[in-house]
């Protein structure tokens, strides 16, 4: 049992991440209808960004925020200067574009930043020494920065509910992702909603590039590209127009992929079943998810009447 | 005196397909305008180009002011709403929040908005029992009786309405158009209005339009089209 609760808690704390990252696809997929496939390589790039600053002795959180905050405003330029104008000739064209995107900020990363291929120390938000836990019954352990995480992440999501919900902006954009023709003729200027939701899901990304990088100690190129992967399928499995969907959905294949990495390595005392399985079972889930729900387990099925 | 809405010359298209051909039409303050036509005459067109929402040519004014160039958010704000064909409503939002949509471009207080809501959902008490309803669970009568309040939530001065009867039962219809007339009557509001079914339209209009092929070819007031032989066997069907 102690096992079990372990593995629980260590799936909820990579959960988390994953979580956060298709929050952000989540957020332009509401308003668009389009995958950013850059979504994890704009999160490394603005993570590089926060080293950087950081690095000039600036405190950590600050220059996470301050990353955030460029990301929103590069987000924002990114839908207005390419998304856009392709989105007008083609659907195909805009994933084109993310798939350029996503090599571009990858690039450039290496090219801006000496030492990324390689791996820059980065550092973490959270208490994470090796003591730093709770001890649970069973013999569990739960770590500061793990609780941490997830609770920026719950925080985060806390915050883009009552934004949805409970704001005029919010709801502005829940008009364009429901309807954009009757949205334009109640009056909403749909393209401004459109950047903000690029802008919005930039800045969302850079937290959780930051907190991989957190939780690696480190922030190199490949960072981000296995866990785009998975949250981009718990994107999918949660529905990709449900912020809800999102969270749960990451951090349930968090757990999956703990449980199916640990529990071969226990009952076969061997590590030949490797990290990679993860990926494989997550996405077998998801295969079985959307045979029998398509739109994926909080996506809107459409109540429609007529 | 000068209509409230004044369109003279009117072309408009979607791309290279011209669909609208030098439409004149007006609507008076606190009148009812009819605007007949067959499938495919350019009826939602005319309704698109003075909401804005596709690219027109020729001449627009409301209340004297151009309006040929101004987009779309700043044609509602001016006081002009539209409940598009096939309604339009918000299907995955709940009744509430499609009316505080369609009073997302007032600068106004949020009591304002709240006292609004209580007044409509007066006029149409089945969309207060079903205010947390999601819209696209409402049977195809209520969603209509949505879209209209919705758009009156912008506080328009001139409301659009694309063939409100469409897909509706009669006695839908019927309820539809008495909400609209009384509308006209008791509040003044201008309302321009597509319409197939034209003997329903007509009982509460005053002008009247006959659009073919992207122009008008007949038009004035109610008794005026009711006397013309023509236009009563094509549009009324007696």
């Amino acid at each position: 049992m102690g096992h079990l609760l372990q593995y629980f808690l260590n799936g909820l704390a990579r959960g988390s991440i994953y979580s956060l990252i298709a929050l952000g696809l989540v957020v332009i997929y509401r308003g668009t209808g389009h995958l950013n496939f850059a979504q994890g390589e704009m999160a490394l790039f603005a993570t590089f960004g926060a080293w950087w600053i950081n690095d000039h002795g600036v405190p950590l959180w600050i220059s996470i925020l301050l990353a955030a905050a460029g990301a929103f405003v590069v987000g924002g330029l990114i839908e207005f200067s390419l998304i856009r104008p392709a989105g007008k000739k083609s659907p195909f064209a805009v994933v084109v574009i993310t798939i350029g995107l996503f090599q571009a900020f990858n690039s450039l990363s290496g090219l801006l930043f000496s030492g990324a291929a390689t791996g820059l120390k980065f550092g973490t938000l959270f208490p994470n020494k090796p003591t730093d836990f709770f001890r649970l019954p069973g013999g569990a352990t739960w770590r500061y920065e793990n609780i941490g995480v997830l609770v920026t992440v719950l925080i985060i999501t806390a915050l883009l509910f009552l934004l949805f919900q409970k704001t005029k902006i919010g709801l502005a954009m829940r008009m364009v992702a429901n309807n954009p023709e009757s949205a334009k003729l109640a009056g909403v200027p749909s393209n401004k909603v459109l950047m903000l939701s690029w802008a919005l899901s930039a800045a969302i990304g850079t937290i959780g590039g930051a907190l991989v990088a957190g939780v690696n100690a480190n922030v190199n190129l490949g960072s981000m590209f296995n866990v785009f992967l998975l949250a981009s399928a718990a994107a999918t499995l949660g529905g990709l127009d449900s912020p809800v969907g999102a969270v749960i959905g990451g951090l349930s294949l968090g757990v999956v992929e703990s449980m199916v990495t640990n529990y071969p390595k226990n009952w076969l005392g061997s590590t030949y079943i490797g990290a990679d399985t993860a990926i494989a079972a997550a996405f077998v889930i998801i295969l079985v998810v959307l045979l029998v729900r398509p739109s994926g387990l909080f996506g809107s099925t459409r109540v429609e009447r007529v | 005196m000068n209509a409230m809405l004044d369109i003279k010359d009117l072309s408009a298209g979607y791309g290279q397909v011209q669909v609208l051909r030098g439409l004149d039409i007006h609507v008076d303050e606190g009148k009812v305008a009819v605007i007949l036509g067959a499938n495919g005459a350019g009826k939602t067109t005319t309704m698109r180009a003075i909401s804005g929402m596709i690219s027109r040519k020729g001449s627009i004014t409301f209340r004297g002011e151009s309006i040929i160039k101004t987009a779309p958010d700043a044609i509602v704000a001016m006081g002009i709403a539209q409940v598009p064909q096939g309604r339009g409503t918000f299907t995955d939002l709940s009744v509430e929040d499609n009316m505080r949509a369609g009073a997302y471009v007032r600068k106004g207080v949020r009591a304002d908005v709240d006292a609004d809501m209580r007044e409509w959902f007066d006029v149409f008490p089945r969309l207060r029992e079903r205010r947390q309803q999601k819209a696209g669970s409402l049977s195809g009568g209520e969603q209509q009786m949505l879209a209209i309040a919705r758009a009156l939530m912008s506080n328009p001065k001139l409301l659009l309405c694309d063939e409100p009867s469409l897909g509706l039962a009669p006695i839908i219809t019927q309820e539809l158009f008495n909400v609209l007339g009384r509308l006209n009557v008791e509040r003044g509001l201008a309302i321009l209005i597509v319409e197939q079914n034209a003997n329903l339209a007509l009982r509460i209009a005053h002008n009247v339009f006959v659009l073919e092929t992207g122009a008008i070819v007949a038009s004035g007031t109610v008794e005026e089209v009711a006397n013309n032989d023509i236009i009563r066997k094509a549009y009324l069907g007696y």
